[in-house]
């Protein structure tokens, strides 16, 4: 009796351990980026992490896509009239590159320095919008996990995109004056309430669209940085 | 003359300005913007659609204005993207930008604006088809494959990831019609495998941005695959192998199953199975050994098996009342039932039980039965014999049975009453079936003195089905038909005792009363109690005599003229009865009972004035 007690409770301590140690490694923190490529360390190259962003930027855009697409069903908001009020998205006052050629020619650190800022300027109303979602029971309950799960990955694409830059600089690709526009009260607009204003179509629309942008700002830096495979 | 020919230009004129009235012109109808597409999502083109020009010449003009901007542009270009177009290059093309764009149709009597349209160039991306497609047969491991390889549209810039694009192929055979499509995904190289082997194939690719429109199908590329494979030799020398190993194995099965083959194809002929039959004294010649080797001792036999013997030896004692029955059950609807064209099997059923019977008489009896209850031990073994379902063994002997086991447990109920004698000889002379016998009671006062007793053995267990119970019984229907009342008086019981001499090959039952040692009529002395007696309780409905034992009461037998066979008077009734096949064609006597003749008795089968006889 003994001898099987003892044996039972050395399990448990195994396996709650266990337990608790794979949890701490699922946790939302990463593990630490290995510098100067110590040994047993897995080590990401910048193709990788550039790899792993833009997966994400699409997914961001397929799910914002839906989204609107399901609006535009479900409410039918006449075109005429919303071109005429105009789609006014907060995000217009950041300056985006609108062509091929104006987005190739603007500086890697500058591209990378936009992309932050739309991420970052996102942030809050994305967040607002899926408590407005989940509150006025409009959508189903697809919808709003959508709009919940665009709001999460928004923030982890901003992670990542951080992360790039991040080991861009440590490369010396760009310089290190992105890092500091990393505080995301600084890239607010100072009349921040704007958004607030805005209706839960034509958030769609802009997000929709800024994340298009997001998506194909990084394929271009990475084809420019990285130029080697699917370029 | 001249007057004429003012006339008539006068006539002409107004006619041609009749006639120009009749073709009015209207301004344009309302032009509509059918599409707009860009191929690299660089440029863009868009398309519209011209109404009726309302007979004038009509100009169209696309008029475009940018986001967020009051400010309205013209198209840069009509002529590059062709008739009906506009062209936007690649300084006039902004992209996430929102255009807002119309045409406008005017000629001289008005102008027409089409609907607008809004457009962002991202969303309406339509490349061209991929360049450059090349297809090769190359080898693996002795298997050839098809290696597809493409370029994009040169105008999509790819290399600098402006443009992402996916690919799709699309393969098959020249003499097919259905197309095998493969994804490829942003690869631009493509492996297809499981080739027909000297097979012509046809490739075709196109491709699409992430967000966008697919492309038209690329030019065909047309390839052949060599034969890799000889099909015609190497293909039938294995079937010839495969085909000669089966042949060695079926023989090999046919050679161990030879006997059981030769048993089903070509079966031994049956030997004759005469029991006794010896083939070697055949063969020796000896007729004497052979033909005495054939007798068998026991033959015939004596073992009551068969049903015949069966009916040998039945007694029957018809007994007023009781009778009983054990299922009185539904054939007592109303009334008597004249139906003697139902047909109707009758099998395993008394008398009552029929519907073509007597079922008043079954009532009545039933009645009879109720009141006077008789619980006596031949009774008993009666019903227990009924159960046992099985023959016992007569004593043909004596002449007498013991009491033989009715087979069959519902026992007609029949009272026998003697004051409906008329209507039961109605009934009986109307029943084709019938074998309704019903003795008189002693004490009935009866007017016609014409009972009948007529019973037909049942006919139904005959040689047909030997495996059913013999169905011995016969039944003597007692009672009086139509009379419900129970008799008043007639409680005595009167029985008549009958035993069944034996059967004779025609299937006769010959009947004769026990009383026949008792000599005279008058005064028959009882008759020996015991259990060589055994009375008929009844006659069923379907023809079956119901036995009984019992204790005797008076038993008088009124001897009056013999029957049929002439033997010594008095109290021998002896009927003949005939087992048929069907009931229909039962034959019976009938013997009527003389007035006062037995009326005293407790219901002796007598032989009286065999009066009406009334065919099955």
């Amino acid at each position: 009796m003994n001898g099987t007690f003892r044996s039972v409770s050395l399990v448990w301590v195994v396996l709650s351990g266990c337990l608790f140690f794979s949890s701490r490694r699922t946790s939302v923190c990463a593990a630490p980026i290995c510098t100067n490529g110590k040994a047993g360390c897995h080590v990401l190259s910048l193709a990788n992490l550039f790899d792993r962003v833009i997966q994400h930027s699409a997914r961001i855009h397929g799910i914002s896509s839906d989204l609107h697409s399901e609006f535009e069903q479900y409410f039918l908001p006449s075109k005429n009239q919303i071109g005429r009020v105009g789609r006014i998205c907060h995000t217009s006052t950041i300056i985006t590159p609108n062509g091929k050629e104006n987005a190739q020619r603007m500086a890697r650190g500058e591209l990378t320095e936009v992309i932050l800022k739309l991420l970052v300027a996102w942030r809050d109303p994305l967040w607002h919008f899926h408590q407005s979602m989940a509150h006025h029971h409009d959508f189903n309950n697809f919808s709003s996990n959508k709009a919940l799960e665009m709001n999460d990955m928004v923030h982890e694409l901003r992670q990542g995109v951080e992360k790039v830059a991040e080991k861009m600089q440590v490369q010396g690709i760009i310089s290190n004056s992105v890092s500091s526009l990393a505080s995301p009260e600084d890239l607010l607009p100072s009349d921040s309430v704007e958004w607030q204003l805005m209706k839960d179509y034509v958030l769609l629309y802009c997000f929709r669209r800024d994340s298009n942008k997001v998506q194909n700002y990084l394929k271009i830096l990475k084809c420019r940085i990285v130029p080697d495979h699917g370029c | 003359m001249m007057k004429n020919v003012m006339e008539v230009l006068f006539l002409l004129m107004l006619l041609f300005t009749v006639h120009a009235k009749e073709k009015s012109y209207n301004p344009p109808e309302k032009p509509a913007l059918t599409r707009c597409r860009s191929p690299e999502k660089e440029t863009f083109t868009c398309w519209w659609e011209p109404g009726s020009d309302g007979g004038l010449p009509t100009t169209y003009a696309l008029y475009y204005r940018k986001e967020n901007s009051e400010t309205v542009y013209e198209c840069p270009d009509y002529h590059t993207a062709g008739e009906n177009s506009c062209f936007f290059n690649k300084n006039d093309t902004s992209i996430w930008v929102n255009y807002n764009i119309s045409v406008v149709a005017a000629n001289a009597l008005g102008r027409a604006f089409s609907d607008p349209v809004d457009i962002d160039v991202v969303y309406i991306v339509k490349p061209n088809p991929p360049e450059k497609l090349k297809v090769a047969v190359m080898e693996d491991k002795g298997w050839p494959f098809l290696r597809v390889s493409w370029e994009p549209p040169h105008k999509a810039d790819t290399r600098s990831g402006w443009i992402t694009l996916i690919y799709e192929l699309r393969v098959r055979l020249e003499e097919e019609d259905d197309w095998e499509m493969h994804l490829a995904g942003q690869q631009k190289m493509f492996n297809i495998f499981s080739l027909r082997s000297g097979g012509k194939y046809l490739v075709e690719v196109r491709c699409k941005p992430d967000h966008g429109f697919w492309s038209e199908w690329s030019s065909t590329s047309y390839i052949n695959v060599p034969d890799y494979f000889p099909r015609e030799k190497s293909m039938w020398i294995l079937v010839a192998a495969f085909s000669a190993f089966i042949f060695l194995i079926l023989t090999w099965l046919l050679h161990m199953n030879t006997h059981r083959l030769k048993h089903c194809i070509l079966p031994p002929v049956p030997g004759p199975k005469i029991k006794g039959f010896d083939k070697q004294l055949l063969k020796n010649g000896k007729s004497d050994e052979f033909f005495s080797a054939l007798v068998v001792p026991n033959f015939p036999e004596a073992s009551p098996s068969k049903y015949e013997d069966m009916l040998v030896v039945e007694f029957f004692e018809v007994k007023e009342q009781e009778l009983m029955l054990e299922e009185s059950n539904d054939l007592l609807d109303g009334g008597l039932k004249y139906e003697s064209s139902r047909s109707d099997s009758d099998s395993g059923r008394g008398s009552c039980d029929s519907h073509t019977l007597l079922l008043d008489k079954c009532r009545e009896a039933k009645e009879e039965r109720q009141t006077n209850r008789d619980g006596s031990l031949i009774e008993k073994q009666i019903r227990q014999k009924d159960r046992k379902e099985e023959a016992i063994s007569p004593d043909i002997s004596s002449g007498r049975v013991k009491t033989w086991p009715s087979l069959y447990s519902p026992l007609p109920q029949y009272g026998s009453n003697p004051l409906d004698k008329q209507s039961s000889l109605e009934m009986a002379k109307q029943h084709s079936l019938s074998i309704s016998s019903f003795l008189t009671q002693p004490g009935t006062k009866d007017a016609l003195g014409l009972s009948y007793m007529d019973f037909c053995l049942s006919n139904k267990q005959n040689h047909v089905h030997p495996q059913t119970q013999v169905q011995t019984r016969s039944n003597v229907n007692i009672s009086n038909i139509g009379h419900k009342h129970a008799p008043a008086g007639l409680h005595s019981p009167t029985t008549q005792y009958v035993e069944v001499q034996r059967v004779n090959k025609e299937d006769m039952v010959l009947l004769q009363p026990v009383l026949s040692r008792c000599g005279l009529i008058e005064d028959c002395p009882h008759l020996p109690k015991g259990e060589d007696y055994s009375k008929v309780k009844g006659v069923d409905y379907d023809n079956r005599l119901l036995l009984q034992r019992e204790g005797t009461g008076e038993d008088m037998c009124s001897g009056m003229d013999q029957e049929t066979n002439g033997e010594r008077g008095n109290c021998y009734t002896t009927s003949t009865v005939s087992i048929m096949q069907k009931p229909t064609a039962c034959i019976y006597t009938v013997m009527p009972i003389q007035e006062g003749m037995a009326l005293t008795l407790n219901g002796y089968v007598d032989t009286a004035n065999m009066g009406n006889l009334p065919s099955c």
